[in-house]
């Protein structure tokens, strides 16, 4: 199958966008690398302290016109986005394939949800209606109006490099907030072409900015005083060690996502042809890079012919999945981000293998990569079997195309499971019981609940939800979740003398 | 080799799709006297292939098994347009015929296999197959016409 044209085709040095100009940076400058090519496709600053406060003034200096543009202006504008993002899909998706190394289809979906977050938060006119009690007491009335705050910090993480930020940022602007997008400095050319887009679209100078950069960025976010509130999608210990407490010391509302352990629950009743499938979109999918992933495969009871059958089935598929460079469109996973990422999925497999895991599919050698392409970030599907819940493969965060597999006697066993594990945030049970699954989805604790669905990922009117040490906050990005994060309530009450 | 993502079989059905629409510009051109009928059909099928990417591209979510839904053979539905200078009327009919069967088998075994995407894929893959299928009479009947 013949690739895809690439949208990137010469290097270039990236800009930040800060009050509606590309402003070069004074910052060491760094590559950007296809993971799948090994090639460089850009080149990226790391900008400085000076470079972050200037965004913050820019955001500062537009808030106060933004706030009072009408909710309905503010929502013409994203709709002007929604479009140019609906004209401009193809170019975008294949962005993100280039900078991440994702396949052309999940690409392409990562588009969509993005957008549809920004179509939810189009309909801001009725999304931030306050509401009235006449009479609270005779003759006086009592209102609640929700009230944009100031300027918001998100910080992207690197596996969904276009769609995470738009979780949260059709939400802040449409609430008359103003933005600043520091997307990961490995995959930052989506962003860009997306703040090209949203400056296309009118948004005012101010509104909706962009600084690439690393730690300094995210420090010159967390200390500033002029940023009201912070939206982080990362890791755990970056989460709750970093971004939570440092936002609680100064006072900024957060939302810190970090990590996850998903366990997949398999009944013996579950329909095992359309599981298999939905098991290896959720193992395998994104190379495993997302926090939706699969993690542990849990298989229950003690039946030994269902469990050899179902596990020969799952090999047999996973062995025959088509690894290589994502503008092909036969290709069914893609590398993992970096050598150091893939290098540490390995460390987890020897791990495995030490604590007594069985390898049954080696992600590290039963591989065929599609395409002349340096093995230098490809990693086949690992499958492990026998896998302690309490071991480090069984328990921690891989973030990789691996399987750790393990059985329980039944449901109790296999929801305490769940349950004794540090994460929460999405676990799934496939079966064809009502009974095991309203069991399940009650007992569970997760943040998402997935019932014969492999990657539990919330559709942007309901929130991104997450428990445990998977999140650190209290409401969450998404639909009217995200609009309550970017409002206060002010309360008015009212006689007339 | 099989098909088995969901961008793989959107571009096939596109090929397919182009390919039979320049058979039947071809037929219109070569047989005036029912040109309408093969130009609503080339017609139709860039309808079609409108049709089926909105769907893909208004549904495709990085949550469903876009990558491995399929499992499809695509020499099964793979057709020739070549017809020889002095094919008949009816020959060329013939191949029509022969070529909206592939089609049909095509779209519905699309449809089956997606069953597992967002119900919009599977819908408008059997949309399509009914279409494709309600050419089959139309073309027999151009035969008993006057296709000898």
């Amino acid at each position: 199958m013949a690739l895809l044209e690439e949208p990137i085709k010469e290097i270039k040095t990236l800009r930040n966008f800060i009050g509606g100009e590309w402003i070069e940076s004074k910052g060491e400058i760094v590559d950007v690398v296809n993971p799948a090519t090994c090639q460089a496709i850009a080149r990226v600053p790391i900008s400085t302290k000076d470079e972050i406060e200037a965004a913050v003034e820019a955001a500062q200096e537009a808030f106060p016109d933004w706030r009072t543009t009408t909710p309905l202006a503010r929502s013409r504008c994203l709709f002007r986005l929604k479009e140019l993002l609906e004209e401009n899909f193809e170019e975008v998706s294949r962005i993100q394939t280039q900078e991440h190394g994702k396949t052309i289809d999940e690409s392409r979906g990562e588009t969509r949800r993005g957008i549809e977050n920004v179509e939810v938060a189009c309909g801001i006119p009725t999304l931030m209606q306050g509401y009235f009690s006449e009479d609270i007491a005779t003759g006086i009335d009592e209102w609640v109006i929700p009230t944009p705050l100031g300027v918001f910090g998100i910080i992207g993480p690197f596996n969904f490099p276009f769609m995470i930020p738009l979780w949260s940022a059709p939400y802040a602007v449409a609430t008359g907030n103003c933005v600043i997008i520091k997307p990961s400095s490995e995959v930052p050319l989506s962003q860009t072409r997306l703040a090209e887009l949203a400056d296309e679209a009118g948004f005012p100078p101010g509104v909706w900015n962009l600084v690439h950069g690393g730690r300094t960025v995210v420090n010159g976010m967390l200390d500033h005083p002029g940023i009201e509130g912070i939206v982080f999608v990362g890791s755990t210990p970056t989460a709750k060690d970093v971004i939570y407490p440092r936002c609680g010391a100064t006072g900024k509302r957060v939302i810190a996502q970090g990590g996850a352990k998903n366990f997949m629950v398999i009944m013996p009743d579950c329909k095992v042809k359309r599981t298999i499938p939905a098991l290896m979109t959720s193992f395998f999918g994104n190379a495993g890079q997302r926090c939706l992933s699969g993690a542990n495969l849990v298989i229950v009871g003690e039946d030994d012919r269902f469990y050899n059958s179902f596990m020969n089935g799952v090999t047999d598929t996973a062995s025959k999945i088509i690894v290589g460079y994502g503008l092909d469109e036969s290709v069914q996973m893609g590398p993992v981000r970096d050598t150091e990422k893939k290098e540490r999925i390995i460390g987890y497999i020897e791990s495995g293998i030490q604590q007594g895991a069985k390898l049954r599919l080696d992600g590290r050698a039963d591989i065929k990569i599609v395409g002349n392409y340096p093995d230098t970030c490809f990693l086949g599907p690992t499958i492990l079997e026998n896998v302690a819940p309490d071991t480090k493969c069984g328990s921690e965060e891989i973030f990789g195309p691996v399987m750790s597999v393990m059985r329980a006697k039944n449901l109790d066993e296999a929801i305490e499971m769940c349950n004794a594990n540090s994460f929460g945030n999405a676990h799934a049970i496939f079966t064809s019981s009502g009974q095991y699954a309203r069991e399940f989805q009650y007992r569970v604790t997760s943040g998402n609940v997935g019932i014969n669905i492999g990657v539990v990922a919330p559709m942007a009117f309901f929130p991104f939800s997450g428990m445990k040490d998977s999140f650190f906050g209290i409401l969450h990005t998404q639909g009217q979740e995200a609009v309550r994060f970017f409002t206060e309530s002010k309360v008015v009450i009212q006689r007339w003398l | 080799m099989n098909l088995h993502t969901a961008s793989e079989i959107i571009s096939f059905a596109k090929k397919l799709e182009n390919e039979s629409a320049k058979f039947y510009e071809g037929l219109a051109e070569r047989y005036s006297k029912d040109k309408d009928v093969f130009l609503a059909f080339a017609e139709e099928n860039g309808k079609n292939v409108t049709q089926i990417e909105r769907a893909y591209y208004g549904v495709i979510t990085d949550a469903i098994e876009s990558c491995f839904a399929f499992d499809i053979e695509p020499d099964e539905y793979m057709f020739s347009t070549e017809l020889a200078d002095n094919a008949s009327y009816s020959n060329a009919l013939n191949k029509a015929e022969e070529i909206e069967q592939k089609m049909v088998n095509f779209y519905s075994d699309a449809a089956e296999q997606s069953k597992s995407l967002m119900a919009d894929v599977p819908r408008i893959f059997a949309i399509v197959a009914r279409k494709r299928s309600n050419r089959i009479p139309k073309l027999k009947s151009l035969v008993e016409k006057g296709g000898q």
